[in-house]
């Protein structure tokens, strides 16, 4: 049954894993992270821009990124060149969360390495569905 | 008399001098009278001169401002285009207004009937424990009771839900921000052109057109506006774009 293999694969993923959540409007930082708690994800930590986000990535340990693009200072886009750039972060999964939708940027978004990309406004089914298929894939 | 407008002070000037002295002194009044209106032509022509200079540079200084294409931009793209981003701010906190308070409005009453129930199982409680209650009583009482906990958990989970709504309606601010900023940078923009026409206007100076910078560089765009955005550039339409455009990308 779809429902059991679905529990089952809930259960490999590591509900304590550390995400760090980059948005430059503290208004969709907290339904992020609202949403997250909800999906069992109870460990998050906030940065409202690349530049904030880079250096606690550098130093904290973090397993997930979910991400906005357009932000002063750095974006995110830059913010995943960077995490990919990076020897010891290039394997963190990247979730973009973003308004932007031109097709050449979600191209080069997942030219960049992005592992999943969410356009605004989106559901909490999305999220939910999108975070699965990255944890599929990570561990498939 | 061009030559007199040419060089006031040179020898046509001091010729046409002594000639006046000589009419003057000879007594010729007809010829001193037609002298003096060819002075005042003289100088009247100079006066058309100036005016005309006037014009030509008043002439170019609103060429110049039409030329900047900005201006047309703002007046022909940029304002319309405010309108409707601006338009677009009010339907979406319209929208979230009203989902929250649909969200509120439901999970009201459902918060009185778990506060009702609640209050209804804790008298019979009472009673049974004050050893009230009959044996009878008790029997009838017991499937209420497991009632009561399904009820419960099926509306907390049901409030539960709405909550998650009206959580999920807070994401017009992020968006609605983003729009707002951009028409703030328009508004800017306007007042940096009307600078430029009141120094125009007051100065006579030419502008130049500014060179647009080239970006090559893909730029956050910020939230695509329906009717705005999406009919100029190639955008996705929802996230089940985003997911066939990824997946045609090996994802």
């Amino acid at each position: 049954m779809a429902s059991d293999r679905q529990f089952e694969r809930r259960k490999l993923v590591d509900k304590n894993m550390k995400i760090l959540i980059v948005d430059d409007f503290s208004t969709m930082r907290r339904i992020i992270k609202n949403l997250l708690r909800d999906l069992g994800f109870t460990n998050t930590q906030e940065a409202d821009d690349g530049q904030t986000a880079l250096p606690m990535l550098q130093s904290g340990d973090f397993d997930f990124l979910v991400t906005d693009w357009n932000m002063p200072g750095m974006q995110g886009i830059d913010l995943l060149k960077a995490v990919r750039a990076d020897a010891k972060l290039k394997d963190l999964p990247v979730l973009m969360v973003t308004a932007e939708q031109k097709r050449e940027q979600i191209v080069e978004a997942a030219q960049a390495g992005v592992n999943g990309y969410i356009v605004k406004p989106f559901t909490a089914q999305t999220l939910k569905e999108k975070l699965d298929k990255i944890f599929e894939r990570i561990e498939g | 008399m061009t030559e007199e407008k040419k060089s006031l002070l040179g020898e046509s000037s001091l010729e046409f001098a002594r000639k006046l002295v000589q009419e003057i002194e000879n007594g010729n009044e007809s010829g001193v009278e037609a002298m003096i209106d060819e002075l005042a032509d003289l100088r009247e022509s100079t006066l058309f001169m100036e005016v005309g200079k006037l014009t030509r540079q008043l002439h170019d200084a609103i060429n110049s401002f039409h030329i900047d294409a900005k201006i047309s931009e703002l007046a022909d793209r940029d304002f319309p285009d405010a309108r409707e981003r601006l338009n677009y701010v009010i339907e979406m906190t319209d929208k979230a207004a009203n989902t929250t308070l649909n969200a509120i409005e439901e999970s009201l009453p459902m918060c009185e009937s778990m506060e009702d129930s609640a209050r209804r199982m804790a008298e019979e409680w009472q009673r049974f424990t004050r050893r009230e209650m009959s044996a009878d009583e008790f029997r009838a009482m017991s499937p209420r009771i497991g009632k009561y906990f399904e009820d419960s958990t099926e509306q907390a989970g049901q409030l539960r839900g709405k909550l998650t709504e009206v959580l999920m309606a807070q994401d017009f601010q992020d968006l609605t921000g983003q729009i707002i900023k951009k028409v703030i940078t328009l508004v800017e923009d306007v007042e940096s052109n009307l600078v430029k026409l009141i120094r125009i206007a007051g100065a006579g100076a030419v502008e130049k057109k500014k060179e647009d910078k080239q970006d090559k560089d893909i730029k956050a765009e910020g939230p695509v506006v329906p009717g705005v955005d999406d009919v100029r550039a190639d955008v996705v339409s929802g996230q089940d774009e985003v997911d066939d455009l990824l997946s045609s990308l090996g994802f």
